[in-house]
């Protein structure tokens, strides 16, 4: 397809760095070096561009993360930028001032980076582990449903609901991460319920 | 290349989205022009200075040439529709150069850039390309549209390039964007070529869009950001660029991991004077340093051949 490929290598053996490129067959050799002696002392550094879903709200728009530094070649990474992405169907590079926001968000001091908890009386978060905070979650949510659940309503009719705990999930996840959610979720009689599949 | 130059406002073109235009064809004298003018700013406090400001003429010339030249024979519609129905580029190069009108352009082309100041090399080959039989300018011709250069008769092959590029925009010009369908990832539309380099662009009704660049035709289309332009992966994109202070560069090499080849990618969305070709060649710095990676280059541009 790429015909210019398949003949570099030749080109490079044949010219020795000057006669194979356009610059040195039409007498330019010296502009060549020039520019050859300008670059020596520089380093290439890598950035990245990376897609991704914002994470605000249902509409999920397509966003362009830009970075400083690639993991994938064991650097640390640095988001410098994001943008909407031009080749999403959905917001075809278009963002909300939230979304248009983002990066703030990604490198904000008060971020949440691990669970935490605020006790009941207490003034301040305390970190906890992952185990700590779904053991704890998993005991609040069971005695509350035990205390709360409506089986049937005054007139006697099943419902099944429990009002007391609300749920809220994030958007940028897959039809099955949604799809999951939302039977978990229902299944224990959750009403107060936002996530992706109500879209 | 802009979607829209009016200056007069447009209220209904607020909070409506409008999906970026898959191919911008050339307007062969304004496009000559445009990369004509680039090549001389270009040229200022470059250390490729002789070079860009020799290229300027050349594109000058094929602008000055572009404007004269009458509009092409368009290519039949049932080849157009032949094309389109089984996903091949409209424009049939070979048949194009064996044609008596490329041949002209080219005889004119060669006796515009002759007071052009050049090294004595440029000008030795410039004299036997005008003195050669027309049988050897047309077996060079077809390399040119085979876009396989023989090193040992470049600097013929890169001013045949120059000119044919001129019948080529001209004739692109004459087709109708809405008949052309995508031929594949980094093949042009219109007649099937390597692109020079790619550009996000920031003109109404394509921001943040990125369009390749035909070195043949002139052509441009649309093709899906980060993503390799030689074998069309989206896995292991990387960007490089020479490492500065503060400022992030606009010009920078797209990388592919999955087939080692890395195209340039002009970010004319945070600097609009930026210009395919032109740039490409003023950006022989990043070419030298990529010579040092693991990378080849995919890019395809006659005035920027065996990097």
């Amino acid at each position: 397809m790429n015909m210019e490929l398949s003949r570099r290598g030749f080109l490079k053996v044949a010219g020795a760095g000057v006669a194979g490129t356009s610059l040195g067959a039409m007498g330019f050799g010296e502009a060549e070096a020039a520019v050859a002696a300008h670059v020596r002392p520089l380093k290439l550094a890598n950035t990245t561009e990376a897609r991704n879903t914002c994470p605000y709200c249902s509409v999920a728009c397509g966003i362009i993360i830009y970075s400083k530094g690639d993991i994938r070649k064991k650097e640390r990474a640095e988001v410098v930028h994001i943008e909407g992405d031009a080749d999403h169907p959905t917001n075809l590079g278009t963002l909300c001032p939230k979304g248009a926001a983002l990066k703030d968000f990604v490198s904000s001091p008060t971020r949440l980076q691990y669970p935490m908890v605020r006790k009941p009386g207490s003034d301040r978060f305390e970190r906890i582990s992952w185990d700590e905070a779904l053991n704890r979650i998993a005991r609040l949510m069971k005695d509350d449903r035990d205390a709360n659940f409506l089986a049937a309503n005054d007139a006697g009719v099943p419902v099944n609901r429990w009002t007391t705990t609300g749920f809220l999930a994030a958007s940028a996840t897959t039809n099955e991460t949604a799809w999951t959610t939302f039977k978990v979720v229902k299944a224990l009689g959750i009403v107060g319920f936002d996530n992706q599949a109500r879209v | 290349m802009s979607g829209s130059q009016s200056l007069q406002p447009d209220p209904s073109a607020i909070g409506r989205l409008s999906k970026a235009p898959f191919a911008l064809l050339p307007d062969a004298p304004r496009l000559f022009r445009r990369r004509s003018e680039r090549f001389e700013a270009l040229a200022e406090g470059s250390h490729l200075s002789p070079y860009l400001h020799f290229l300027a003429r050349l594109t000058a010339a094929q602008a000055d040439i572009a404007a004269e030249l009458p509009v092409p024979v368009p290519i039949a519609s049932e080849q157009v529709e032949r094309a389109r129905a089984n996903q091949m580029p409209p424009l049939d190069r070979n048949v194009m150069i064996a044609a008596p009108g490329p041949q002209d352009v080219v005889d004119r082309f060669l006796t515009a850039i002759e007071p052009a100041e050049k090294p004595r090399q440029a000008a030795d080959a410039l004299r036997g390309l005008r003195e050669a039989t027309r049988e050897t300018r047309e077996a060079m011709l077809r390399n040119v549209a085979a876009d396989s250069i023989p090193f040992e008769s470049l600097p013929q092959h890169v001013y045949l390039s120059a000119a044919v590029q001129i019948y080529a925009a001209k004739l692109a010009g004459t087709l109708d964007a809405s008949r052309l369908v995508p031929i594949g990832t980094g093949l042009c539309p219109v007649c099937g070529g390597p692109p020079v380099s790619s550009m996000v662009v920031g003109h109404q009704g394509a921001e943040g869009a990125r369009y390749a660049a035909c070195a043949f035709c002139g052509t441009s289309w649309n093709e899906v950001r980060i993503k390799c332009l030689a074998c069309g992966t989206t896995k292991g994109i990387g960007y490089k660029a020479a490492e500065t202070e503060g400022e992030e560069a606009t010009v920078k090499a797209e990388t592919c991991d999955e087939c080692r080849s890395w195209v340039k990618i002009l970010y004319q969305n945070k600097n609009p004077s930026l210009e395919a070709v032109a740039d490409d060649v003023a950006s022989l710095g990043l070419d030298l340093l990529m010579q040092e990676t693991e990378y080849r280059r995919a890019g395809f541009d006659p005035f920027l051949l065996g990097y």
